[in-house]
């Protein structure tokens, strides 16, 4: 597959803080690529980098396999942080002017303000828009060019429920048409829900790469509940399991490679045993994330 | 070039400030220079000594060949206006950010340079057409005379008085880039030529004033004011300077240079 962006011991240093270390990256044609850490690990920093407005301290990147320059950025959308319009102008008008800037065909506007749904009103001022109408605003204004990869950094953030379920839709639309997308985020479930691949980043340091789909795979915990005193002793000598938990009056079992719930609900009902309740959970990337931060320390 | 002009001009087209303050600067400008003879008959009718001693008409302000240089000092006094809409202009994008998302959006940190520096000519280039037109209006009605053989004499500072706006402007343009915010901008464009007369006053002393008076002139608020020598000295039969020291162009234009060049460094070399 076509490599969009390739980034190589990328690094930042604000003076004795290093808040991007040695960071290599790669990003494939048609990903939804999610970018994930704490607040203040060098998320923003590093697309900051990637769209010039941060100069590295080391390291490079390349776009399309083409050095990065002013010409590459124009084929590509991106809102970092907050949405940034000069406030006196209306919607309509400031993306006039992202068109102008991108060298973008002007007709895309009605085309772009259709797909975020502010073609109402597109003529006021873009001072006197709520925020989740700003945060729509600046993701027209990415689509403006019909780039060949879009970048959103924290896209729902300060939405209420209502737009923070309207940018995901939105979202899911842009990634069904094939485009790139690179999406930071520190909303887990937000990535788990949109991203196929995902990168941890922490203070700075790349912790993990990989596809969304990988997490949770392998293992597989499954709840159990049963109206038995020894179910604990009872459930270590069912030879699927791996490792057993106990957690708010339900046992967690971790399951060995190979066996899964139906083993497990089987073993009990031999024993003369029928659970109450029975369930099983794929890891959670939030759980994984939890698990990457905690092993880097 | 033309497509940068018009990136700055959609930004400052829809502006209202913007309108505000050329509209002040240009009313002002247009009503100041072509109202001198009203503001003579004024004083003459007020003082009357003054209008007793000296028959007005006979002052050829607004005269040619003379009008050039007259009308060109005096507008030259008011290019701290357009100054000022510069700095705002400047310093609006680091205030709303908006630089930030240009250079996102594709534009490469010269080129949004360019486009500031493009629309400092224009309005450099509008000044000066604006003071062509009144001058040419109020020397037609005012001229009792022309003389067509020295009827030129004196348009050279219309070129000079492009270099002096421009100069001028591309320093508003520097603090702009250097200070980001517009209020200290401003005061610092308000107290500049004071600043340097300061320092001025306080190197030049009489001791040494022989050795190093000849780098005065190399300083940049006095290269820009000594562009265009005030004319009125020879109303009052004194000697003026009613030609252009090239020594002077070429300071200014350095200096001008030097201005946009100090934006571009700081430009390219921070983090926006």
């Amino acid at each position: 597959m076509e490599t969009v962006l390739s980034v190589s011991k990328l690094t930042k240093n604000f003076g004795k803080l290093c808040a991007v270390n040695q960071l290599d990256l790669e990003v494939k044609r048609g990903q939804v690529f999610g970018m994930l850490g704490p607040n203040g690990s060098g998320k923003t920093t590093t697309l900051g980098m990637l769209m010039g407005v941060v100069n590295p301290t080391a390291g490079n990147f390349t776009w399309f396999a083409e050095p990065a320059s002013h010409h590459t950025r124009k084929k590509i959308g991106a809102v970092l942080e907050h949405p940034i319009f000069y406030p006196y102008l209306s919607g309509r008008k400031n993306l006039e002017l992202n068109a102008l800037i991108k060298n973008a065909n002007p007709a895309n506007i009605d085309k772009v303000l259709n797909i975020v749904e502010l073609s109402g009103r597109q003529h006021d001022k873009y001072k006197t828009y709520s925020l989740g109408m700003k945060q729509r605003l600046a993701i027209a204004s990415a689509l403006v060019s019909d780039p060949i990869i879009l970048i959103l950094d924290e896209p729902t953030n300060g939405l209420d429920p209502m737009g923070i379920a309207e940018i995901r839709e939105i979202i899911k639309r842009i990634a069904a048409d094939g485009k790139t997308i690179i999406l930071a985020s520190h909303l887990l479930d937000e990535v788990q829900k949109v991203c196929t691949h995902f990168a941890v980043l922490k203070r700075g340091t790349l912790m993990h790469i990989g596809p969304v789909d990988e997490v949770g795979k392998g293992e597989e915990i499954v709840e159990v509940q049963a109206f038995h005193d020894d179910l604990g002793v009872l459930l270590q000598e069912f030879i699927g399991s791996a490792t057993i938990k106990k957690e708010d009056g339900q046992f967690q079992v971790m399951m060995k490679e190979g066996f899964h719930s139906a083993d497990l609900n089987r073993f009990l009902f031999e024993c003369g045993i029928v659970a109450s309740h029975l369930a099983t959970r794929k890891k959670s990337l939030e759980k994984q994330f939890l698990e990457i931060l905690a092993d880097a320390k | 070039m033309l497509h940068l002009l018009k990136v700055d001009l959609m930004k400052m087209t829809s502006y209202r400030t913007f309108w505000v303050i050329c509209g002040l600067y240009f009313l002002t400008l247009g009503f100041t220079t072509a109202s001198g003879m009203e503001i003579l008959k004024w004083l003459a009718n007020k003082s009357l000594e003054f209008g007793a001693s000296i028959n007005i008409n006979r002052i050829p302000l607004y005269h040619f060949p003379d009008i050039w240089q007259n009308l060109i000092w005096i507008s030259g006094l008011f290019k701290i206006i357009l100054a000022v809409m510069v700095v705002i202009s400047i310093t609006n994008e680091y205030q709303y950010r908006t630089l930030r998302q240009n250079i996102i959006d594709g534009l490469s940190r010269w080129e949004f340079l360019q486009s500031k520096i493009l629309t400092n000519v224009l309005l450099s280039l509008v000044s000066v057409g604006m003071i062509l037109l009144i001058t040419l209006l109020t020397g037609f009605i005012y001229t009792p005379k022309i003389d067509w053989a020295f009827f030129l004499r004196g348009t050279e500072f219309f070129l000079v008085y492009f270099i002096e706006v421009f100069s001028f402007l591309s320093f508003a343009l520097m603090l702009g880039f250097l200070i980001q915010r517009s209020g200290l901008t401003i005061v610092v464009l308000m107290l500049a030529h004071m600043i340097e007369a300061i320092i001025k006053v306080n190197i030049f002393r009489a001791s040494v004033n022989d050795q190093i008076g000849w780098l005065k002139p190399l300083f940049p608020l006095e290269s820009i004011t000594n562009l265009v020598p005030m004319p009125f000295a020879r109303y009052a039969f004194q000697e003026i300077q009613d030609y252009v020291a090239i020594t002077a162009v070429v300071v200014a234009i350095g200096w001008a240079i030097l201005f946009n060049y100090f934006a571009y460094l700081k430009l390219t070399k921070s983090d926006i």
